[in-house]
């Protein structure tokens, strides 16, 4: 699997970030201004505009090293998109792709920190641990960090699952925002991500969100697709390297997930 | 639902409201005119130009933009001049870009466009 290399710094991409998705509506127009649409979403483009500056030697060899294993434009890698959260639905934990396991009860329409009622309640009610948990199509060997709200009247503690590492976070009545970051020896293609709930606890969870980096940025919310693109591509057949110094590079890459394609 | 930004407001400064009249125009030798209507009232655009926002206001949009595939899908939107509320709206374009320059520091255009009903 080809994916985009992270920076030294755990980061997959610098500010300034520019990210662009185009949809396609084909629309008929009446003569009185009534419109008839349709839509093609299978024609939907998504294409981010890096800017990379003070690149060590190692960061630009990961860079070029991927621009030539994919021969620029031709083959599709995979890209995390570095201003998204990389888990689809992070509102909505009873949908396909959140994997809980038997027994594990949902409620949703909790109140949530942010005022709304997005919010979901996860009890265990057995005598074992069960997990809620999502899976990604991304190396696991980068640096993520899992961050999400988490509240209980009766518990005092949750798992964060992260790939092959569980971390135990202590929690309260009142929301916490929770994390776990690092980086895994795995070599798996995909990584989880999700909760553990210990025997008989109750938690109220909110705003899961996972990212290719080290600390937690604001939630972001999800819906069908999260930040995983498995079909993205170099926009152009160049890269451009400008050397500054020493062990400085700087270059500016445009990268287009098509679907299609 | 049109996304509100954290503060409740729809829209920052500057903001832009058009009003859009279609009219045909028949010009004669005599250099006299007739004048009719092609669309039956008034329809309105607002381009809405937000900087400043953080990482959740820009998911928001962007969901929104996911969620209506563009042109394509409608919406109710409020007039934030007067509250007005117009029931068939869609989004004036069939892309939607930010730039987020630093942390909290994100930036993007939308064009909301009034529909024919």
């Amino acid at each position: 699997m080809y994916y985009f290399p992270q920076l030294s710094s755990g980061a997959t991409g610098q500010f300034p970030i520019t990210r662009q998705r185009s949809a396609r509506t084909v629309i008929n127009q009446s003569i009185e201004g009534y419109q008839v649409k349709l839509a093609d979403p299978a024609a939907a483009i998504t294409e981010w505009h890096l800017s990379f500056v003070e690149m060590n030697d190692q960061e630009l060899a990961a860079l070029e090293a991927l621009f030539q294993a994919v021969e620029g434009r031709l083959t599709p890698f995979t890209f995390l998109d570095p201003v998204d959260n990389l888990l689809a639905w992070s509102e909505q934990q009873d949908q396909a792709v959140w994997q809980a396991d038997p027994l594990l009860t949902l409620t949703a329409g909790v109140a949530d920190p942010m005022g709304g009622t997005a919010a979901y309640q996860v009890g265990n009610p057995t005598a074992a641990t069960l997990m809620l948990q999502q899976s990604i199509t991304a190396p696991a060997s980068l640096d993520y960090c899992l961050s999400l709200y988490a509240r209980s009247d009766q518990s005092t503690e949750v798992w964060l699952i992260r790939g092959s590492a569980t971390d135990a976070q202590a929690i309260s009545p009142q929301w916490t925002r929770l994390n776990s970051a690092g980086q895994l020896s795995d070599t798996d293609e995909s990584i989880s991500f999700g909760i553990a709930l210990d025997p008989g606890s109750t938690v109220d969870v909110f705003g899961i969100q996972a990212e290719a980096q080290t600390t937690a940025s604001l939630y972001k919310q999800t819906a069908e697709t999260g930040g995983v693109y498995t079909n993205a591509r170099f926009r152009d057949d160049t890269l451009t390297i400008t050397t500054v110094g020493p062990s400085r590079y700087s270059c500016e890459l445009d990268i287009v997930n098509v679907e299609y394609l | 639902m049109f996304p509100t930004l954290k503060t409740g407001a729809v829209t920052q400064y500057p903001a832009k409201r058009t009003l859009q009249f279609n009219t045909d125009a028949l010009r004669f030798l005599d250099g006299t005119e007739q004048r009719f209507r092609d669309n039956s009232s008034v329809l309105h655009q607002w381009t809405i130009q937000l900087d400043l926002l953080d990482e959740s206001e820009l998911a928001a949009f962007d969901q929104f933009f996911v969620s209506n595939q563009g042109r394509f899908g409608s919406f109710s939107f409020t007039d934030p001049w007067d509250g007005t509320v117009y029931p068939n709206c869609s989004l004036g374009g069939d892309s939607f870009g930010f730039q987020l320059r630093a942390e909290m520091r994100g930036q993007t255009v939308l064009t909301v466009c009034e529909n024919r009903t």
